[in-house]
């Protein structure tokens, strides 16, 4: 684990992902959603090791990003997550004493870390819609940016992340609802620790399916095999076995036919080395 | 003016994706907080002046000239003028600055005054006996606790030891610190809120049991009040020792 896998790990975790258009059913061929949006994250306190929660330099995260899903075939859905621009930096540091800047902040801006995937639907116009899906994490971001190589915004690291989703759909007071379950394994290379990801998420559609109100609530646990902090070249307070479980709600109102936009908020509610504030999108939405 | 005549500020989107993309030029708007803003810490420690080479005794008729070290409110040491005053001229006297002459058997309180610009800006004092002998006090070693300061594990204590030319500090049995850091770093510092000033021994390497660093620059033995662990990347304290 890395610097800013920690960084990395909020990332890929808060990103925006999933609207309607995830969980366990594929897109139908020819069909897509595609959402661009904005994440944003500011935090001057992080978990500890041991879940309590101390200060840091405030740093922030800024990613603007493209998320797409389509149909390729009935069953096999393609889908890229590109943060095509990621913004991150830490504040300066001001003595309280004599006013005078101790340590000048630093701002990196670049492409992100991206990640595409391969969704497979396992049982097509069933009730219980199971998918598998297997993403590819590009280390295409900078993972040692600024001067001390703790400015990041991907974290140079190859991970290839198996995921099994199972969704239904069912009627809540009489408005359309869903309901989707997943579980994951992360193999992460270059010193990462593995990790399991869990999630589980539930909406509904409101005012003739206009509004969207969904609540997310997904975690990761770490497997600790990865290389002791010390041994990571790159370095930062949210490195490697970063753990966490987070509540997400997030609306989304669609004012076309095909088009609306989102909004989604996320905080951790447990944290193992990782920033303990909340993070935010908003988003415009499109499907075809 | 009627209504027909009021000008039409209308868009007409001939492209069904014209609205959202316009709606998503307005996201960028959120990079306006992406400035880098101040964060500011508390790191006053106070004026001193440390004495370098003080006595415990001093003969009857022999001269030890005092040397001392001003380090302003931040704990950084900055040039100064020095002012040397015995509370009791007949027993110890300063006949040039810093220079100590026994006169007679007795205890005097040394004052030095550090100034700056004409203006004193600390001071400290302490006792000499004058006597049938000259002895150094302080002795070549100094000692002290580590301790956490935040919620990482960090404990146990160590020495600070002139040995030849150089200072060694020995981190003793009972180390113990917190592997899950990246970038903690090791320091020496007159002020443990920050590692600005600090003299950086190295990156910590060792998380357990006892080890030792050798000091990577002539220091003196009274330079530095504390051992800081500092995790530098992100400039969050760790834990702190003062040495005594």
């Amino acid at each position: 684990m890395k610097i800013s896998s920690s960084i990395l790990t909020i990332l890929f975790l808060l990103r925006v992902q999933v609207s309607l258009a995830g969980g366990g059913w594929p897109q139908e061929k020819g069909h897509g959603y595609f959402k661009v949006s904005q994440w944003w994250l500011v935090s001057h306190q992080h978990f500890t090791d041991v879940g309590l929660i101390d200060p840091n330099v405030t740093n922030k995260l800024f990613n603007t990003s493209f998320y797409g899903e389509y149909g390729i075939t009935p069953r096999l859905t393609g889908i890229i997550y590109a943060p095509f621009y990621s913004r991150a930096l830490f504040n300066s540091i001001v003595s309280g004493t004599t006013g005078e800047v101790l340590v000048p902040g630093e701002a990196i801006n670049s492409f992100g870390d991206t990640d595409i995937s391969l969704k497979y639907g396992l049982t097509p116009k069933k009730s219980v819609a199971l998918s598998a899906t297997l993403t590819l994490g590009l280390p295409l971001g900078n993972d040692r940016g600024g001067s001390q190589g703790n400015l990041q915004t991907g974290d140079g690291e190859f991970n290839q992340l198996l995921q099994i989703d199972m969704g239904k759909s069912y009627k809540l007071l009489g408005q359309n609802a869903y309901a989707n379950v997943y579980a994951g394994f992360n193999n992460r290379t270059s010193g990462f620790s593995d990790e399991f990801r869990f999630g589980v998420e539930t909406g509904v559609q409101l005012f003739d399916n206009r509004l969207i109100a969904l609540v997310r609530v997904y975690g990761v646990k770490s497997l600790k095999n990865g290389s002791l902090a010390d041994a990571i070249t790159s370095t930062s307070v949210f490195a490697n076995n970063s753990e966490h479980i987070t509540v997400s709600p997030e609306v989304a109102w669609k004012f076309g036919k095909n088009w609306g936009v989102s909004a989604t908020a996320g905080g951790a509610v447990y944290g193992r080395i990782i920033f303990a504030s909340p993070a935010y999108s908003a988003g415009v939405f499109l499907t075809i | 003016m009627a209504d027909d005549d009021l000008p039409n500020f209308t868009l007409h989107f001939k492209s069904p994706y014209m609205k959202p993309f316009i709606i998503f030029l307005f996201f960028p708007l959120i990079l306006l907080s992406a400035c880098i803003g101040e964060d500011v810490i508390f790191d006053f420690v106070g004026a001193s002046v440390r004495v370098s080479n003080p006595l415990d005794s001093l003969a009857v008729g022999d001269s030890h000239t005092f040397e001392a070290a001003y380090f302003n409110e931040v704990g950084n040491e900055e040039p100064a003028d020095f002012h040397w005053n015995s509370s009791t001229s007949e027993i110890l006297l300063f006949a040039a600055e810093g220079v100590a002459t026994g006169i007679a058997p007795g205890t005097a309180l040394v004052t030095v005054t550090a100034f700056q610009n004409g203006q004193p800006v600390a001071r400290d004092s302490f006792p000499v006996v004058v006597g049938e002998n000259t002895v150094m006090s302080g002795g070549t070693s100094r000692t002290g606790t580590i301790r956490s300061t935040s919620s990482y594990l960090l404990k146990g204590s160590f020495v600070l030891s002139e040995q030849g030319q150089n200072l060694v500090l020995e981190i003793g049995n009972d180390y113990e610190a917190s592997t899950a850091l990246p970038g903690l770093y090791l320091y020496l510092t007159n002020n443990p809120a920050t590692n600005v000033g600090a003299l950086e021994i190295g990156a910590v390497k060792v998380f357990k049991g006892a080890h030792s660093y050798t000091i990577p620059e002539p220091a003196q033995l009274s330079t530095y009040k504390y051992v800081l662990y500092y995790c530098k990347p992100f400039s969050v304290k760790v834990g702190d020792g003062e040495i005594k």
